[in-house]
């Protein structure tokens, strides 16, 4: 089975956890240690320093490795921090960057159609995931808020809790059909069996949330879920190969002998 | 990937667990699990028949477990854990759960508790930091003195910083129940250093590993600070997924000898005297 990490980090936070992961190289290192094929990369500093910064250093760092794929953070424009959205595209189908992360309450900033509308508007337009951390910048109600202003939006709920936040991310899947969740720290015993069974395998990502959890744990769990091996291969592979697909125009010319088809579609 | 990856490559056990999903060498003594439906949190699988269908899946030979009933519904208390073990005797035992909110049913409890050793438990749980009480508090005193004197275990809820159960009243009831085998329920969580001293200066303290797995570094810490014979597997069942703490023991940089101490060298050596015929069957699984 090929997994494609669609959450992950590297860089130094500002915090020091047990096991920071401070360069590119380690993360990599890591990677092949545990197996794990790709990865959908933000870095640290986009949240801890700034998005303008953080994305530049992740961009250098990601440019020679195909296996990874950008997750830039953005911020509202008013002040003219961050490009008009057509350009911004453009940059980021420049750099494999095919995904975007925001974190308003840590960069204070309300994540609605008054501050952030046309940015979100375009994103729904090419179908853009949005990647939003409940453990890391924005509430369960930004994330309902959102969601009520924007039912089209791609967006990918990661981060969401070791407690079984069920209950937080069910209304959101049956209410609005391009919300997935990941599977970092979704350690429910029987929580990946449950989900499928009530919304199929397709709105599942593997995540790891990797370097702070370990990419082992999620690997094991998805491995050895009682669910067929093609909604394993979705989750693990193929629905993160099909939500970023299209995006960039490359990335169908970056694969290295896995297509989508081979990581499984649910 | 079309190599092996490094942590399969690297441990003969990993390789069989990611295999088949469970090890017939390494069977797993999970020491902290739960049961039952709570109010915060969805469970697919809360009840014993699935848990135990869950612990066959994943090599969990043995769960020591307290009832969530036992923990949150005074009304009800240890009779839900008492009847799950009687229902699944080889594969279940108990806490016996105090709420020191409620003195008398300790009372109650303890009046009987002798004659369902070792049948149904193997020592007490103590749930402090929900329960608002510190265990070092005299209500939990009855409790503490039967388990030092019988020498049991006592699996304790403890969390970094907490006034009810965290690192500095630990040390409290550490030093005054030497006798008692002291279980860290989530290892002082958060405060990773101060468990490991707690576990260097107490020979009576055991790091137990539930909601320890997802926090990437803490197992290789604990391995080299206080000693893989120190450390006790643990999922909170039916909260956490036994299959995600296997993947985490296989991907975190330490050696077959801390694993096996981990999943049930170390349980086997705590449970021996209380459950002998539990620890010393053969390690066939379902």
């Amino acid at each position: 089975m090929h997994y494609f990490d669609c959450n992950v980090f590297f860089g130094l936070p500002s915090r020091r956890p047990p096991t920071p992961v401070a360069t590119l190289q380690a993360l990599l290192a890591a990677m092949d240690r545990a197996g794990v094929d790709r990865a959908l990369v933000w870095h640290i500093a986009q949240h801890d320093l700034a998005p303008q910064t953080g994305n530049a250093l992740l961009t250098q760092a990601i440019a020679p490795h195909s296996r990874l794929f950008g997750c830039w953070a953005v911020l509202p424009n008013q002040a003219h921090e961050f490009p008009e959205p057509p350009v911004l595209f453009r940059q980021m189908q420049r750099t494999r960057t095919v995904a975007l992360r925001v974190f308003p309450d840590s960069h204070r900033y309300l994540l609605n159609r008054v501050s952030i509308g046309e940015l979100l508007e375009a994103m729904v337009a090419r179908r853009m995931p949005l990647f939003l951390s409940v453990k890391r910048g924005i509430s369960w109600r930004g994330v309902y808020d959102v969601l009520a202003e924007f039912p089209e939006l791609t967006c990918v709920i990661c981060d969401h809790g070791c407690w079984g936040e069920d209950r937080m991310f069910r209304p959101l899947l049956e209410r609005y059909p391009n919300v997935y969740v990941d599977t970092a720290q979704y350690l429910l015993d029987g929580g990946i069996e449950a989900l499928v069974a009530d919304y199929g395998a397709r709105r599942i990502l593997f995540g790891s949330g990797f370097p702070e959890s370990y990419f082992g744990g999620m690997m094991m769990a998805l491995k050895h879920a009682r669910i067929p091996d093609e909604a394993k291969a979705a989750i693990a592979y193929g629905n993160l190969t099909r939500l970023i697909d299209g995006i960039v125009g490359e990335v169908g010319a970056i694969e290295a002998g896995l297509s989508a088809t081979e990581g499984g579609e649910a | 990937m079309t190599e092996v990856p490094g942590m399969l490559r690297d441990s003969a056990l990993a390789r069989e667990f990611w295999e088949h999903g469970k090890s017939e060498t390494c069977p797993i003594y999970d020491m902290h699990g739960h049961m039952g439906v709570y109010h915060s949190i969805f469970f697919p699988r809360a009840e014993a028949a699935d848990m135990i269908r869950t612990m066959d899946d994943a090599g969990v030979r043995l769960l020591l477990f307290s009832h969530h009933a036992a923990l949150h519904a005074p009304n009800l208390a240890n009779q839900p854990s008492i009847d799950a073990v009687r229902r699944f005797p080889d594969r279940l035992r108990a806490y016996c759960t105090v709420n020191p909110n409620y003195p008398e049913r300790l009372a109650e409890d303890l009046e009987t508790f002798d004659e369902l050793v070792p049948d149904v438990y193997v020592g007490f749980k103590f749930l402090s930091d929900y329960h608002k009480v510190a265990l070092s508090d005299a209500r939990y005193r009855p409790a503490w003195e039967v388990a030092n004197e019988r020498e049991l275990l006592v699996l304790a809820h403890t969390w970094g910083g907490s006034p009810y159960d965290g690192e500095e009243i630990v040390r409290v009831v550490a030093e005054r129940y030497p006798k008692v085998k002291l279980l860290l329920g989530h290892s002082c969580h958060g405060a990773w250093d101060a468990a490991v001293q707690l576990a260097r200066d107490f020979p009576n303290i055991y790091l137990e590993l539930t909601a320890v797995f997802d926090d990437r570094g803490v197992i290789e810490a604990f391995v080299e600070g206080a000693g893989s014979d120190r450390m006790l597997f643990g999922t909170d069942l039916p909260w956490f997924d036994p299959h995600h703490a296997v993947g985490v023991l296989m991907d975190a940089e330490i050696t077959d000898e801390d694993r096996h101490n981990i999943c049930h060298c170390n349980a086997e050596r705590l449970l021996a005297p209380i459950v002998p015929d539990l620890v010393h069957a053969p390690h066939g699984l379902g």
